[in-house]
This record gives structure tokens, sequence and C-alpha cells, in this order.
């Protein structure tokens, strides 16, 4: 079947938006390849189905049983990103996921916050352990007027203020800041476990 | 877990299994294996979400991927089964086969007990 320029305009617009899903999660090559497959894909079918009275209700059809290019990028993005995510259990990965996951939909980006919060609260912790050697007056337990106000670092201290804790903050610190990139790490891990299950499109 | 789910969960756990058979008899191009699958099974809903588990299979080293011009007036992307693929698929169809045989006893004994 030879396309009318209103159909090859369809097939184009089909594509494109597909690419752009593609692209958000994707890199460069395998976005191209993936939309030139699936463009494959669609030319194979117009060409099975020459003699086709009616080329927009074929080409409807086609489009319709390839699914909309949204679900197909989501179909990619399970397979790849949260796939690969949730076998490596590394960093990357499965910053990449969660962030894809934190983009599309509420409760992903709900999750996406709580996790983003635990990863940075590991961070801080370790961070007050590097800094307490350089700034010993300034990091460990905050109390002012015998109330205490903050564990971390602060600069200047506030007039009144007391530093608590000694050199224990950095081992203290270290162990607490292990301990929570540790659990929130295994929490997303098993949120994108979860979710790969649930959430992946009907094949 | 609804039943849509289960069936779902089902389909999902047997596709990767039926696209490996169906390339197993030799190269096929994405839309061949689907049109094989649909005409063995149910498994195809949307057909352009078999494409990122094809793209899966030839990351994990199941399948090698190939484009071949000049066949159709476009190209297509041949999938064929590597080796370490036929071995996956060898391990794959004796658990299967071990795995419905069991439930078909299990079936069977509760049958019995019923009747």
């Amino acid at each position: 079947m030879n396309l009318s320029e209103t159909g090859e305009s369809r097939i184009n617009g089909y594509l494109f938006v597909l690419e752009r899903s593609l692209k958000t999660f994707l890199p460069g090559d395998v976005v191209r390849d993936a939309v030139r497959e699936i463009e494959s894909h669609v030319r194979e079918r117009i060409g099975a189905s020459d003699g086709a009275p009616n080329e927009h209700e074929a080409l409807e059809k086609i489009l319709r049983e390839l699914g909309p290019p949204l679900r197909v990028a989501q179909a990619y993005s399970a397979e790849r990103v949260i796939d690969e995510a949730v076998t490596t259990g590394r960093l990357v990965p499965i910053a990449r996921a969660i962030w894809h996951v934190a983009t599309t939909t509420v409760i992903g980006a709900l999750v996406g916050i709580a996790l983003f919060t635990g990863y940075a609260m590991g961070v801080g912790f370790l961070v007050v352990a590097a800094l307490k050697p350089v700034f010993p007056n300034n990091v460990g337990l905050l109390v002012v007027n015998g109330i205490p106000r903050s564990f971390g670092a602060q600069f200047p201290t506030p007039p009144g203020a007391v530093v608590y804790g000694g050199y224990w903050v950095i081992p203290l610190s270290i162990a607490c800041g292990f301990a929570v990139l540790a659990l929130t790490h295994r929490a997303a891990r098993r949120f994108l476990s979860r979710w790969r299950e649930r959430r992946q499109p009907t094949m | 877990m609804s039943h849509e789910n289960w069936q779902e969960q089902l389909r999902r756990g047997s596709l990767d299994l039926a696209i490996l058979l169906t390339v197993s008899a030799g190269p096929r191009y994405g839309l061949a294996i689907i049109q094989h699958l649909e005409a063995f099974t149910d498994l195809v809903v949307t057909e352009g979400t078999i494409y990122p588990i094809l793209g899966r299979l030839t990351r994990e080293g199941l399948l090698e991927a190939e484009w071949v011009e000049g066949e159709a007036p476009h190209a297509r992307k041949y999938y064929r089964l590597t080796q370490r693929g036929a071995k996956r698929l060898r391990e794959m169809k004796d658990e299967w086969r071990t795995l419905a045989g069991k439930i078909a006893r299990l079936m069977a004994a509760s049958e019995e007990r019923h009747s």
C-alpha cells in the first residue's frame, strides 16, 4: 500500500512521540534503533495490508495493535531501565530508574522524594563525619541553653550553644550514614522490583 | 492476587520461553516472531511491547540481532538464538515440563478427592 501524505504524517507523528518518550531515559543510539525497528514493523504491516479499501482504517488498526507510543515506551522503560536497576542493584541504574518512575506517576514521585530524602540523609551523616576533624567546634550535637537543637554542622554556632559528642561524632556519623544509605538503597531496589512486577504494561 | 493479575503474571512468565522457542527454529524478524506467537498462543496483547523484550533478551546474550537490508522495501531486524540462548532454552523447557507435570499431578489428585 502506498501511503498518502496524511498516512505518512500519522506514522511520523506516532514515531515522533515514541522517540520523545524514549529519549527521556534511553541513550540516543538505543532510541534510534528502537524507533527504526518500530517503523520497520509498521511498514511491514502496511505492506501486508495491500488491497485494504480504506487507508485510514487500515493504518489506525495497525497502530492500535502496536499500542500507544507511550505504552510502548513504558514497556522499554520496564524492560531496560527498571530491569537493569533491579538486576544489578548498582547506584546509577537505580537512580535513573527512580528518576524515570518519579517523573511518570504521582506515586512514583512521592516514593522518589522519600528515597531522595533517605539518600541525602545518609550522605549528610558522612559529610558530618568528614567535617568534624576540620571544624571540631562547629560539628556535633548542638545544645542551646540546655535544649538539643540539631545534630550536624552549624556556621557560626549560635550564642550560648555547646557542641557535644566530641570525636565520637565521627564513628557515629559514619555508622548512621552507611546504615541509612544501605536501608534506603534496599528500599529503592525493593520498590523498583515490586513496581516492575505490578506496573509493567500488559504484553 | 486477582485472577487477572495471576493470568498476567503467568503470561509474562511464559513469554520469554515462547519467544526463545519461536526463534529456535531459525532467525526471524520482529513481526514474524509476533505473528508466530499469535498463531500459536494468545500471549501477545500489545505488539509494540514485544520489542523491548527482544531487546532485553539480546542484552542478556540469549539472542543476537542483525539488521538486514534489501530483502524488503525497508530494513528488517533479525533475531537468532545464541549458544547461551540455546542452553537457557533447554533449561527453561526442562523446568517448564517438570512444573507442568507436578501441577498436572496435583490437579489429578485434587480432582480424585472431589469425585
